[in-house]
């Protein structure tokens, strides 16, 4: 709701600054968004790292680190001594567990993170209208803080999530909700009598996930625990559309049984689901019958005891996607012992590690490095959405745009619902050229869920490729509205705006960007094309340094960087930075063309047509590369060539303005071997 | 549909007209740009008529030929292509038989580029700017006045429906002499 002054001191009381944040890690991790979102980088940095030593398993406070970039070795965080902490909160809460509560962080981490999160909080919040919770006192705290939801799981291994691992294509975590269901009717006694301020806090938080549960039954049971299970069924059912419940059902059934390490997959897969879910209102309502029925059968009170199970599934799944909703493990009733839990969570530990060093890489956007790291993830877990999706973008960056295609397939179909990283899908096959394609991926996230700005950004894409660039404003325009804090679809209002060359808007615009995520390097390079345009060429030297600073290992960014240096005559230094832009990819024909054109304008001809006819080799059909050749044999007087490279250039249809200037260049050739003639 | 006969080497050009407004990918309206004006016209029938995209709706013009119609950018642009649509069905003695087109930094300066006669059109009417000599593919220019100078049946008063008017797009890459053609260049040319 953006009142976030007023959740600032909801979480930490002016004058006490070291005072017990609420919730522990997951205050720190509101608190941690907070100053991110109020340019506090600094405060943000420690609150998430606080958040992550108070709670290793905390994946969204790693996230967010990684975007901040200033996450460390994942093994810092995710290392033995996390695992050890792990089992200690373990054996703390066990007897107050009972309940989902790490259900509930889950809900809560995956609302967090996802980019509707913000939306969903007041949805949830007005939900809890109807909620019994209100009656609660911390609720209405809890309901001002921003995201309250997010907050609330501080105390994760409390709660079973009994659910199911492998809900569905998202991988939600269907039964969660219902085994909820079942055990709060025993625990409710249990929970209730708890009067730790935590488990109310989590159940305030939890509240506002019921609505997505079965409000009927939420009302019977204390209901915290449906929270969770809650918003991840409706995440779920959303996902689905209104999915068959049996197929849940069954899948509950089999996965409750198994153990948490299982649940990694679904988690993975579910959190996608939950993004999506998240976004949507509370879909059917219907499945919430289907998970009780099903939490009937699957579920049995190991709920205490299963902390541990649902803790590492959760951590899991918030590893995977945001949304992690924390496939809650099925309750496997036993009392877990503690060796159990450390192994457990050991193994939860080192799936986060590889997760969030891959994460953190392509965040630093060293993609080879991060490609390398998802390798090693065993196969089921590569397979799912998230991972797949965030293979797809390191491809991205590399500028590999066929391999990220084919990536961005893959984990469509491994979850179709899922939102997260189809902005990214959509902008690689803008640069494919695909339209048809593009127009299809647009059409079904429309349809998946109309409130998304990642649909809106999709559709734009599908516009700004058929040069309709005033619709195409207007869909990303949509996109910020539906979430202004979605910096990309700032950056791409800005691409729209300078296409209409309506350049005052356009700087607004990835202005605006640059304010939501300063290492959001799209935007750097889109004010530096700007600059560039303006022959503003300081300024744009600047933003492609900047740009350059973020993502060091591109060879777009370094070429366009060369291109200003040369604009500003820093010859020597233009040609460096194209000497590197060239190693850094080699399939990348550009930096060698402005090297040529560099050497032109220092008129080292020779040097010059090496380069372009390397390039030759390499791009046959580019009509540029001949008419800068075939300029070049005309400063040099060898008209016969000239010709021949103009005659080319013209035969690969250059565009109209560049036929009339090939034109003219030729026939001002024609002029000295008349003059010879008459002579 | 083009019935073009090249009788003087400038006057008497009977162009053609087509149903369908179709134009070049690599052409781009400029009109957006631009200030319109009209030399006179009926209440309810100005020249936001012109740029409507509205074929109902249309200019009217209320004075003496020849009626004029003066597009002002605020710089130099290139413009190759101008497209005026007009209905001899439905105007009969409003639809412009003759028109010309001039060029210039202003009034003061405006020379003729083009003339052009019509001969019962229903239709798009596509004028190109554009010279016989390639340097005059666009003409570079501040103003541009279209000029009705008489009207089928010899009527006074002339009806347009809409005009537009195209120029190249510019590179999308700055500072690049010349635009990339090939698919590998232009992947590579821009980060999104």
């Amino acid at each position: 709701m953006n009142l976030l002054n007023e959740a600032e001191t909801a979480l930490c009381p002016a004058n006490e600054p070291n005072a017990e944040v609420p919730n522990n890690a997951a205050g720190h991790y509101l608190l941690g968004l907070i100053h991110s979102y109020t340019d506090r980088r600094k405060s943000a940095i420690h609150n998430f790292k606080q958040a992550l030593a108070i709670d290793p398993l905390l994946w969204a406070a790693y996230e967010e680190l990684c975007v901040l970039g200033a996450a460390e070795e994942a093994t810092a965080f995710f290392g033995d001594s996390a695992a050890l902490c792990i089992q200690k909160q373990n054996i703390n809460h066990a007897s107050a567990s009972q309940n989902m509560h790490i259900s509930n962080e889950d809900c809560s981490l995956l609302s967090t993170r996802n980019f509707g999160s913000e939306d969903l909080s007041p949805r949830q919040l007005k939900r809890t209208q109807g909620d019994n919770l209100k009656g609660i006192p911390g609720a209405a705290t809890l309901g001002a803080v921003y995201q309250p939801t997010n907050g609330g799981l501080p105390n994760l291994p409390l709660y079973n999530t009994p659910s199911t691992m492998a809900t569905q294509f998202s991988g939600v975590v269907p039964p969660p909700l219902c085994r909820n269901a079942q055990l709060n009717a025993p625990n409710t006694s249990m929970l209730i009598t708890d009067n730790s301020p935590k488990s109310i806090v989590n159940s305030n938080i939890q509240a506002p996930r019921r609505k997505f549960v079965d409000e009927g039954k939420l009302r019977k049971i204390s209901g915290r625990l449906f929270s969770d299970s809650g918003a991840r069924r409706s995440t779920r059912i959303a996902a689905e559309a209104g999915a068959n419940s049996n197929a849940n059902a069954t899948l509950v059934a089999a996965n409750g049984i198994s153990n948490s390490s299982k649940y990694l997959g679904g988690s993975k897969l579910s959190s996608m689901a939950l993004r999506s879910v998240t976004i949507r209102k509370g879909q059917s309502w219907s499945n919430e019958n289907w998970d009780e029925g099903i939490h009937n059968e699957t579920f049995d009170d190991s709920h205490a005891n299963v902390t541990i199970t649902n803790y590492t599934s959760s951590p899991f799944g918030d590893a995977r996607s945001l949304e992690t909703e924390g496939a809650s493990m099925p309750v496997s009733g036993a009392i877990m012992s503690a060796s159990r839990v450390l192994s457990g969570a050991s193994e939860i530990l080192g799936l986060l590690r590889i997760l969030g060093d891959g994460y953190r890489l392509s965040c630093l956007y060293r993609c080879q490095d991060a490609l390398d790291i998802y390798m090693k993830l065993p196969h089921k877990h590569y397979n799912t959405g998230w991972v797949l999706s965030q293979v797809g973008k390191a491809y991205f960056e590399l500028v590999d745009y066929l391999e990220s295609a084919s990536f961005f397939s893959l984990a469509r179909q491994a979850s179709p619902y899922s939102l997260e990283g189809s902005d990214i899908y959509s902008t690689v096959l803008y640069h494919l050229k695909e339209d048809m394609k593009l127009s299809y991926l647009a059409q079904e996230l429309i349809s998946t869920d109309r409130l998304a700005p990642q649909s809106w950004c999709a559709m734009g894409n599908c516009y700004s490729l058929q040069k309709d660039h005033e619709t195409a404003l207007k869909s990303f325009q949509r996109a910020v509205q539906l979430n202004s804090r979605f910096a990309y679809a700032h950056t791409l209002c800005g691409h729209e705006y300078v296409a209409l060359e309506d350049f005052e808007n356009g700087i607004k615009s990835y202005l605006s960007a640059l304010r939501i995520d300063a290492r959001h390097y799209n935007s750097w390079y889109g004010l530096g094309m700007l600059y560039l345009r303006q022959e503003k060429f300081e300024f744009s030297e600047l933003h492609f340094r900047m740009a350059f600073q973020i993502s060091p290992h591109s060879s777009v960014i370094m070429s366009y960087l060369g291109t200003a240096l040369h604009a500003l005559k820093k010859n020597e230094e233009a040609l460096e930075m194209m000497e590197r832009a060239i190693l850094a990819d080699k399939k990348n024909p550009l930096p060698l063309y402005q090297k040529a054109n560099i050497l032109v304008s220092l008129e080292s001809f020779d040097e010059a047509l090496e380069v372009l006819e390397e390039l030759k080799e390499y791009a046959p059909r580019e009509s540029s590369v001949y008419a800068l050749m075939g300029k070049i044999y005309k400063r040099r007087n060898m008209h016969d060539k000239a010709m021949l490279h103009f005659g080319l250039a013209l035969d690969l249809k250059p565009s109209a303005t560049d036929v009339a200037t090939i034109k003219t260049a030729i026939e001002k050739l024609h002029v000295p071997d008349e003059i010879e003639d008459t002579l | 549909m083009a019935t073009e006969s090249s009788e003087g080497e400038e006057e008497g050009k009977i162009t053609g007209w087509s149903q369908h407004l179709i134009v070049d990918d690599d052409l781009r309206e400029m009109g957006k740009k631009a200030a319109w004006s009209v030399s006179s016209c009926k209440p309810g029938n100005g020249v936001f008529s012109l740029r409507d995209d509205n074929l109902d709706s249309f200019w009217q013009s209320d004075g003496a030929q020849p009626h004029l119609v003066n597009i002002q950018f605020q710089k130099k642009v290139k413009l190759q292509l101008v497209v005026l649509y007009v209905d001899f069905k439905l105007d009969e003695s409003y639809t412009p038989s003759k028109i010309s087109i001039h060029a210039g930094d202003g009034f003061h300066n405006l020379k003729e580029i083009k003339t052009v006669e019509l001969l019962k059109p229903t239709g798009w009417v596509y004028l190109s700017l554009s010279g016989n000599d390639p340097r005059e593919t666009f003409v570079n220019t501040f103003m541009l006045q279209i000029a009705v100078l008489s009207n089928h049946l010899n009527g006074r008063d002339t009806h347009v429906r809409q005009i537009k008017v195209y120029g190249p797009r510019p590179n999308p890459i700055p500072h690049q002499p010349f635009q990339f053609t090939s698919r590998e260049f232009i992947t590579y040319s821009s980060v999104r």
